[in-house]
């Protein structure tokens, strides 16, 4: 096997046209698109994005402070001051009043759009997709909230927040209203002990994503830099199919069959041939691209580690998706046919996956389905990874691209042709 | 030594290869001739193990070599009609790579690569990429890698196409050397005193069968009753071409260029008749010659039709 490895590596390094293209071409990508798409879909390289909410409040605040301050009053475990106090905190900035205010609030306002509406409507919006999500706030909410958060009565009504399918504005609406929910929950709490509810608007989440919960942004440059990394990776799994199949139209395939050379060396080549320049490819494009654009600068080293461990496991899947490859490659008659075979299907995955615009820009159920792609995959989880650098977001997509790997080889396998049998 | 029984190769319904039988005794140079579609490659193919047979067996010492052909690789050397060499590579890189694919031992590889060099005359060029090369000597290193790991049967298909009479001269005499150190040689070709010049047997192939073989002599004394007669007419007329054919004793008329090659029975009288017929038809015979018969005469007085059609 290594005999073909290091065959393949001094081919694929004789090819200077190759090399550049492989290695040159997403770093000047990145370059160009760095500095055009931030003009075109957001500014001062921040993602912007247009969430559109539908809140629905079916809540009557006032009937729901009147009757917590009666059932205050019947209970037993506050003295009159401290109901008095408790009151003045709860009256000066009302759970929903709070919500709706900061929803709304002019800072927010730039990532989301707020429209009050009826349940039906929401729903029926949500559904087709005209809004992102929709936020209901039950009947008695303010009663029931403020009885489970001052006299642990159980919680009889809870916020709902409805979306059609999970995509990544989703997520940040989602996140949005949960810091802000939590963000309360701490107040009143501070309140409950004693303190005082605190309304100014400083002290709420500032509604843009980076500032909330610890999240950072990610910039242009680093979804740039990402998306042509796993692109042309894919790229290579086709380049080292194309290779097979010149081998095979100049006969040194057939050359290699005619020696005792286990068949599988030569698929086996191919693979770790795939793996070691895909990886030292995208490797190659996220240190480049650093070097020319500075794109990770506010990184650290468990961030550059999860990078890492991330592109040796998505080029893990290439290369055993170049293996498939190979072995559909030596099947078929014309190397024509697997070229434009695999450059469709290689299209594709990039175009869902989100390598040639911004995942974002996409619909919801595209957003979903490349994220079934390898390249969607790791697209998507290392922007995560930029913004959380939370090591539980690596385990899944890894735990998922690792069964690719698998699945794929023993596909790869089992189309190998035997002896004899090459078209 | 090595043996084809019954071999047949059919493609989507086509019988391409049909019921081939064909052996080679060890230290022999066995000739394939045949024009270019006979179905030469696709037995050679069969015999080195490349494409399955449909049906019929290859041997080597009696064993069959279809389900187990290890035995075989080893000793079998094949000459691709293409060049089958990484361009981008050196002629040192491509030996290199198949010498150990092949499985010849490292310690033997080194000097291996430099005699098989020495054996093609390309020493001094091994370290050049073999796009730089010309036709003749891709052509030499492609025998070369054939060589690496010493065969005792060598298979050459078609090893001289398209290379310039120098190199075609120093393969043929390099593939005359080989069979006289003792490879066994099984030699294809369309050109005819290239087979004539090499081999001791020859099996002669059209559409896909053997439809002649034996030694040289052998093969000529098919034509032992019959002239080998080529005439040069000042200009080829239809009329005349057929008056020609009906001349008594005429078997086969061939037009190749401006020639008109006839074979007919001996001792007929046709050299007066077709003075006769000359004058008839206003045509002019230039030039008039008896030939002595060759294989290719052979083919055309089996198929009807030159080896180069």
């Amino acid at each position: 096997m290594w005999t073909f490895l290091k065959k393949d590596l001094l081919l694929f390094w004789r090819d200077r046209k190759e090399v550049a293209t492989v290695l040159l071409l997403p770093l000047v990508l990145v370059v160009i698109l760095s500095l055009v798409m931030p003009g075109m879909f957001g500014d001062d390289n921040e993602e912007e994005y247009d969430l559109d909410l539908g809140l629905v409040i079916e809540d009557d605040q006032e009937q729901g402070l009147d009757r917590f301050a009666e059932h205050l009053q019947e209970a037993s475990e506050f003295q009159d001051g401290e109901i008095e106090e408790l009151l003045i905190g709860v009256n000066a900035m009302p759970p929903v009043e709070g919500l709706v205010e900061y929803l709304n609030n002019p800072d927010l306002a730039e990532l989301v759009t707020v429209e009050s509406m009826m349940k039906e409507e929401a729903q029926e919006e949500v559904e087709q997709g005209n809004l992102d999500a929709a936020l209901i706030i039950p009947e008695d909410y303010t009663f029931h909230l403020l009885a489970d958060m001052y006299l642990n009565e159980p919680k009889e009504q809870s916020l709902s927040f409805q979306a059609d399918g999970q995509t990544m504005e989703i997520e940040i609406l989602s996140n949005v209203i949960q810091s802000y929910l939590d963000h309360m929950n701490l107040q009143y709490a501070i309140a409950g002990a004693g303190g005082s509810v605190e309304v100014s608007s400083d002290d709420l989440p500032q509604g843009q994503i980076e500032d909330v919960e610890g999240q950072q942004s990610f910039s242009m440059e680093q979804y740039f830099t990402i998306a042509m990394g796993a692109l042309f990776v894919l790229f290579m799994a086709a380049t080292v199919a194309t290779r097979t199949g010149v081998e095979k139209r100049e006969h040194t395939f057939n050359r290699i069959a005619l020696t005792n050379s286990p068949p599988l060396h030569y698929l086996f080549g191919k693979t770790m041939g795939t793996f070691i320049l895909s990886w030292l490819q995208i490797m190659f494009i996220f240190v480049g691209s650093h070097l020319l654009l500075d794109v990770f600068s506010d990184q650290g080293v468990t961030f550059w580690i999860g990078l890492i461990l991330m592109a040796t496991v998505y080029t893990l899947a290439i290369a055993a998706l170049a293996s498939i490859m190979t072995s559909i490659m030596l099947r078929l008659k014309k190397q024509e046919t697997g070229d434009g075979i695999f450059m469709l299907i290689l299209m594709v995955f990039g175009v869902i996956g989100g390598n040639f615009v911004p995942i974002y820009l996409l619909p919801g159920w595209l957003q979903q389905i490349g994220e079934m792609t390898p390249n969607g995959l790791v697209l998507a989880t290392l922007i995560e990874w930029i913004q959380y650098e939370d090591l539980s977001i690596l385990f899944m997509p890894m735990t998922i691209l690792v069964l690719m790997v698998i699945v794929s080889l023993i596909i790869g396998i089992k189309l190998y042709p035997k002896r004899g049998d090459i078209s | 030594m090595l043996e084809t029984i019954q071999l047949t190769k059919a493609f989507k319904g086509k019988t391409v290869v049909d019921e081939v039988d064909l052996y080679l005794d060890q230290g022999e140079s066995v000739g394939l001739l045949g024009p270019n579609g006979a179905g030469k490659s696709t037995t050679i193919s069969m015999i080195s193990s490349l494409l399955k047979p449909t049906s019929g067996d290859v041997t080597l010492n009696r064993k069959s070599t279809i389900k187990n052909p290890g035995e075989l690789r080893k000793v079998l050397g094949v000459v691709p009609q293409e060049i089958a060499l990484y361009e981008e590579l050196s002629a040192y890189e491509n030996l290199k790579f198949f010498g150990r694919i092949y499985r010849v031992p490292k310690g033997e590889l080194e000097t291996q690569i430099q005699e098989t060099l020495d054996i093609v005359g390309l020493k001094e060029r091994q370290k050049d990429l073999i796009k730089t090369f010309s036709g003749g000597m891709k052509r030499r290193v492609n025998i070369a890698t054939a060589l690496l790991h010493n065969p005792k049967i060598l298979i050459l298909d078609e090893p001289t196409v398209g290379i310039d009479p120098q190199s075609r001269n120093y393969i043929l005499e390099m593939v005359r050397q080989l069979n006289e150190k003792g490879t066994t040689v099984l030699y294809t070709s369309h050109y005819m005193e290239e087979v004539e010049q090499l081999c001791n047997r020859v099996y002669i192939m059209d559409h896909g069968k053997v439809i002649a073989k034996g030694t040289k002599s052998e093969l000529l004394s098919i034509l032992s009753n019959e002239d080998t007669i080529s005439i040069q007419p000042n200009r080829v007329d239809e009329a005349f071409l057929a008056a020609v054919k009906e001349i008594d004793g005429v078997r086969k008329v061939e037009i190749s260029g401006d020639e008109i090659n006839i074979i007919a029975k001996k001792s007929s009288n046709i050299v007066s008749d077709l003075v006769k017929i000359g004058d008839q038809y206003q045509v002019q015979i230039m030039n008039f010659q008896m030939e002595n018969p060759s294989l290719e005469n052979v083919f055309l007085h089996l198929t009807g039709r030159t080896l180069r059609d």
